[in-house]
């Protein structure tokens, strides 16, 4: 990354919310194997090896945390630096949103138009070729699923597939 | 004699139609994710997992293995037709290669990689039927406490061998392992980090991780960048090397088939650090070190020799000790489980059937590589030219339809999308995902035989220190763990440190 000279303690350096995002899991996962118990050495519980992982990850994200504090890092910025970062964006809210409408809407109804969406948002495809592939493709992997291998995709309330 | 007709059994399983045909099948969709940037053998495994479930155990992994070796092959043209890797074991083809490709010599850089491949691959295979049989006789003296060390061990070397800081990849394997835990502990039946939700009751599934991870992450990352494509559009003849390419290849084929094997063989190796080793080695050992990066046919031979070498011998420890070595193997392991079958010890002995016809059947799918990626050149270097704008929505949907298939559940889409936004933002901050994979197979074995040696020794922690093999990969773990400290071991660690998930 381009600006590793960056000082140590700003609150933008990424390393460093890395670092208490893992030290944040790690206290979790000890806190989580409480509630399981830990058990004893002699006979180890159901939170015996969670406890003793959660202790390590909170070892490592502390490292990285004296490491980032110690030789700085990169900032959230120059992560991004130079790229086309709404491109990913986009994609991920495209994929959130088919999320929620798949088991409603059905395989069908909400894949073509998600097909039609990154054939034409993200890096766009001319018309001709992309309605065709935003339909046929969801269609013929339907067709191959439901007839040939008999495996039933999400209809949705309006029973669509 | 045994060893003949085992492998005369092993090729009347394999001959049969259905398994020539998912052979076939396994080695062309090899070949395609190998020569299609962007998606690599770890996604097509995962998205055909579930396919395996249509027919008999063999042919299902005869298919899956053949995804992996193929994609060793395949890998190579694009490296050197057009200088992005086809997958991250291809790599370093590309820096020779691709040179040799801008000098009129794309025919015998081709020629020489399938080649090369070709013997590699069919040692491999030799020595898989002559070693796996005797170590799984050995392994099964083993106990909980070997297994234990074994896998630590294994998850020790490939965080050593992931690229960027170790802190990293330890704090990923890390919560692999807890990941790898969640749902109902097998010993107590308690339900463990499920938050109430009964679609965790029975763990996160390893198609839905993968997926996320290493197919929809890909894709989100590679939307950021303008992927440039220098593609060699000359006609390409002459694909058999000439007396004089094969005098300078022989070496690095020999070289890179012994150094690929025994690589694929240790647990966190494989085909990436294979083929960089292979290099460093070639380079040094050359007497003109300068013509290597200038189209040196020796930097093409030796790696991907290496390459398919330690695709095969990643296949001992999986056999004869059940441990995946690589996140491909984990997902080989996966296929097993699918069809209610342990690799270990015991499968070489219970089902003759099923490891003779899938050492028999890689025999087979590396002829039918070798025809795939040498007369049918002209195809691949077509299926180049597709635009990644058209391939990237089509990927997420084959990715999507694989997810659901593997268990019929929405919530497993839902997983695979919070793992690829998860898996995006990994790679940003410099997380590789590999070690969290592997240590997300391997928590659960983990766990169960570190319980069983405690509760065996009475909660003697000086067992694992008391037999030999376990004592061995603990001290070898904790001599990579302490090593990177030193400033000559960190630097040599970052030589060699490579991107395995890629």
């Amino acid at each position: 990354m381009s600006d590793l000279s960056n000082p140590n303690y700003k609150l933008n350096n990424s390393e460093l919310w890395g670092g208490l995002v893992g030290l944040a899991l790690g206290i979790f996962v000890i806190w989580s194997s409480f509630r399981l118990k830990i058990g004893t050495i002699h006979d180890p519980g159901s939170g015996y090896v969670l406890f003793y992982t959660g202790i390590l990850m909170c070892l490592f994200a502390a490292t990285i945390i004296v490491a980032a504090v110690t030789e700085g890092g990169p900032t959230f910025a120059s992560r991004w630096e130079g790229t086309r970062w709404t491109r990913p964006v986009a994609l991920i809210a495209f994929l959130i949103v088919y999320c929620f409408a798949l088991e409603p809407l059905g395989f069908l109804l909400s894949s073509i138009p998600l097909m039609l969406l990154l054939l034409r948002a993200i890096d766009p495809v001319r018309w001709p070729l992309a309605i065709p592939l935003a339909v046929l493709a969801p269609l013929g992997v339907w067709w191959v699923l439901k007839r040939i291998l008999l495996i039933q995709l999400p209809a949705g309330i309006f029973e669509v597939g | 004699m045994d060893t003949i007709l085992n492998v005369m059994h092993g090729f009347s399983i394999a001959l049969l139609p259905v398994n020539l045909l998912y052979c076939f099948i396994g080695v062309f969709i090899g070949t395609l994710v190998g020569v299609l940037p962007g998606i690599g053998p770890i996604s097509a495994m995962s998205l055909l997992l579930p396919v395996t479930l249509s027919g008999t155990p063999e042919s299902g992994i005869i298919m899956m293995a053949g995804i992996y070796y193929g994609s060793m092959y395949g890998g190579s043209t694009t490296s050197i037709l057009v200088n992005i890797p086809g997958e991250a074991a291809s790599v370093v083809t590309c820096i020779d290669g691709h040179q040799m490709a801008k000098q009129g010599r794309a025919g015998p850089a081709l020629g020489i990689s399938a080649l090369g491949s070709f013997i590699a691959g069919t040692f491999s295979l030799v020595a898989l039927m002559l070693v796996a049989p005797s170590l799984a006789s050995v392994a099964i003296a083993f106990g909980p406490a070997e297994y234990f060390s074994l896998m630590v061990l294994g998850l020790v070397v490939l965080t050593f061998l992931t690229q960027g800081s170790m802190a990293k990849a330890l704090l990923m394997a890390c919560i692999g392992v807890v990941l790898g835990l969640i749902g109902l502990d097998a010993i107590t039946a308690q339900p463990r980090l499920t938050f109430g939700r009964l679609e965790l009751i029975d763990g996160i599934g390893l198609v839905p991780v993968v997926m996320g991870l290493f197919g929809l992450a890909e894709v989100l990352t590679n939307t950021e960048q303008v992927l440039k494509r220098d593609i060699i559009n000359a006609k390409i003849t002459q694909l058999l090397p000439n007396k004089a390419d094969w005098k300078a290849s022989a070496g690095p084929i020999g070289r890179g088939t012994l150094l690929g094997f025994f690589l694929g063989i240790l647990p966190g190796g494989g085909a990436v650090v294979a083929s960089f080793a292979s290099y460093a080695l070639e380079k040094r050992l050359s007497k003109t070190p300068e013509r290597f990066g200038h189209g040196a046919i020796e930097g093409v031979a030796g790696p991907e020799s290496a390459n398919n070498a330690a695709a095969g011998g990643a296949f001992i420890p999986l056999m004869t000790l059940g441990i995946p070595p690589n996140v491909v193997m984990a997902l080989l392991l996966g296929a097993f489980v699918i069809h209610g079958l342990q690799p270990g010890p015991l499968l070489i002995t219970q089902n003759p059937g099923l490891f003779w016809g899938i050492v028999a059947s890689m025999y087979i799918g590396n002829v039918m590589l070798l025809v795939l990626n040498l007369p049918l050149i002209g195809m691949w270097v077509q299926l180049l030219k597709l635009p990644y704008n058209i391939l990237f929505p089509l990927i997420i949907l084959f990715t999507i339809i694989g997810v659901y298939c593997s268990s019929n559940n929405v919530f497993d889409v839902y997983v695979m999308v919070a793992f690829g936004v998860i898996g995006y933002f990994m790679r940003k901050f410099g997380y590789e995902p590999a070690p969290l994979v592997l240590a997300f197979v391997l928590g659960p074995m983990l766990e169960n035989n570190l319980r069983k040696s405690l509760i065996l020794s009475q909660g003697d922690l000086l067992t694992f220190m008391q037999r030999p093999i376990s004592a061995a990969c603990l001290l070898l773990a904790a001599v990579l763990l302490i090593g990177p400290l030193l400033p000559s071991l960190r630097k040599k660690r970052e030589i060699v440190a490579l991107d395995e998930g890629a």
